[in-house]
Parts: C-alpha cells; structure tokens; sequence
C-alpha cells in the first residue's frame, strides 16, 4: 500500500494579504525592490494593516525592508529574499498537489 | 485518500484558518496575473497606437506619392504627420514605461535603462547610414523612399527581438519578427511599395497584437 502524504501550507503565508504581498514581489526580478506606496498601491491596503503584514514576513525572513531619509522625504523599501521566493515555490507546489494541479 | 481531510489540516495551522486551498489558488493567480500586467509597460492601448502610427504616418507618406510617377519625395504635410503621430506614441510609451517601473529600483530599472540605450544606439546607427548613403551620392528614392521607411525599422525590431527573446517573451518575439518580415519584403516594392506596405502589414501586426494581449488578459 502507498500512503500520499501531502505537505502542509505555510501558515505564515496562507493569509490573503501576506499571500497578495508575496505574490507581487516575487513579480520583481530577484534584488529588485519596490517602494512601500506603490505595494500599498498595488494591493489596497491600509498603511497599519500593509506594516502589520510586512512585519511578521520580515520576522519569517521572508522579506527584507530598509527606510531612506526623514520626515515626509523618508521612503521605504521593499525586497522578497531568496528564503521568501523559495517559502513562495514551496507554497505553490503544496498547494498545487492539494488541489491536483490547479495552480500553475 | 481523504483530500477534504488534507486540505483541512494543511489549512488549520495558524491565521490561514478560515482560507480555503481553493480560495488561496484564485488569489495567487490573480496576484501573479495583476503583478505582471502593472509591472510590464506593455498594454493593449499602446500597441493600437503603434497600429494608428503606421497607418496614418507611414498612410500619409504613402497618400502623398501615389501619383508620382517620377520620385519627387513625400509631401511636408505627410512628413509633419508622420514625425506628429511618432512623438505620440513616444509620449505614450513613456508614460506606460514611467507607469511600470513607479517604486521598482535595483536590477529591472537598470536592465530597462540598458535595453532603452541598446534601442537608441540601433536607431541612431541606422539613420546615420541613411545620411552617409546619401552623402556617397546614392539617390533620393532608395535612401529616403526604400531605406527610411524600412531599415531603421529593422534595426530597433532586431534589438526589441534579442531582449524579448532574452525575456522569453514569446508572443513580443514573434510581433517583432513579422515586423521585421513585413519591412524587408516590402522593400522589393519600391518607395510606395516600402511606405505603403510596410505602413499595412505593421499595422495588422500589431493590431492582432493588442487583440492576443486582451485575449491573455481575459483568460486571466
């Protein structure tokens, strides 16, 4: 008898908003950063909710944020990491022996 | 195998409780889909009017000669017409290419910037050989009848061809090997033939373009 055992879906990741944020970096090519207005942009978030989810990425590793200059000037920047985009592969491949290949 | 079972327990392990696999594959889709359309400058209204370029600039050169028995060159009126609609679609070629790269630094913004000077350099190369044939005595008809509309063309379509074959974009590979294909055979035909084919088949080409661009869209 074969047992088909299936692999877990990251929790970390299987949340709507930190799924979308993961998504759109991995978009980028890897070293590319994006602005923290134009991912707010990009996937309608509040500013607090958009941190709170970057946060507990960044704690994960799974993503990088680094802060430029003060005051109104200051800009924040984004980057998935390499441990991030493999997180994200991991994800997709369990998720698609889940559902039986509906994710490409 | 229970896969309503698997699917519970895999979903079960912290805040993704509530999210359903199937839920959280329509939302990845959809992500990577609305990523990639934000992220690439290319769109559907810039390739209609790429297609509006070559039919009325390259048309109105075109227009201007038909009667011409004897090569006299393209009207002024045809001419403003054509550098008109060109300076358009620049314009909006560069708010799109803005649009994309808005927020992006690092690698992408540096390869766009390189690929931007590789077009450049083939654009500026091919019209200073239109200068310098014309320079070493060749006639008005080839230089700015069959070489202008075409060659130049060729030049930025070979570059575009090299990076999307690079970016293995296929479907931007193919649009810039019928342009390509289109320019060069038209050149068998003679200054009206040059401006006036190659005006039509770019046209068609990237009209089919834009039409295959919403279709992925759509399926998206």
């Amino acid at each position: 008898m074969t047992t088909n055992t299936l692999e877990p879906l990251d929790p970390l990741i299987h949340v709507p908003a930190r799924l979308r944020i993961l998504v759109t970096l991995a978009a980028l090519n890897e070293g590319d950063t994006l602005s923290f207005t134009r991912l707010q942009n990009m996937l309608d978030l509040t500013p607090g909710n958009l941190i709170t989810h970057l946060r507990k990425l960044e704690d994960a590793r799974y993503l990088t944020s680094e802060k430029t200059g003060d005051g109104a000037g200051s800009t924040t920047i984004v980057a998935l990491t390499t441990r991030g985009r493999a997180a994200l592969d991991a994800y997709t491949e369990a998720l698609r022996k889940l559902l039986g290949g509906l994710v490409s | 195998m229970n896969v309503t079972g698997d699917i519970n327990q895999a979903a079960s392990a912290g805040e993704g409780a509530a999210l359903d696999p199937r839920e959280a594959a329509k939302i990845l889709e959809q992500a990577k889909m609305q990523a990639r359309r934000q992220f690439d400058p290319q769109s559907a209204l810039a390739a209609v009017v790429g297609a509006g370029v070559f039919l009325f600039g390259y048309g109105a050169v075109w227009w201007s000669m038909r009667d011409q028995h004897v090569y006299s060159g393209p009207a002024g009126w045809s001419l403003a017409v054509l550098y008109g609609l060109i300076a358009v679609s620049a314009i909006v070629g560069g708010v799109a290419l803005s649009r994309a790269n808005a927020g992006v630094s690092g690698k992408a913004r540096r390869q766009r910037q390189a690929q931007a000077a590789a077009l450049a350099a083939a654009g500026v190369g091919a019209w200073v050989i239109e200068g310098a044939l014309r320079y070493r005595g060749v006639s008005f008809e080839i230089v700015y009848g069959v070489y202008g509309p075409t060659v130049p063309l060729i030049a930025l379509a070979a570059v575009a061809a090299g990076i999307n074959a690079m970016r293995e974009s296929w479907l931007q590979l193919g649009v810039c090997i019928a342009i390509i294909g289109v320019a060069s055979l038209s050149t068998f035909f003679g200054p009206l033939g040059a401006w006036g084919l190659t005006g039509l088949g770019c046209c068609l080409v990237l009209l089919a373009y834009a039409a295959a661009l919403v279709v992925q869209q759509r399926r998206a």
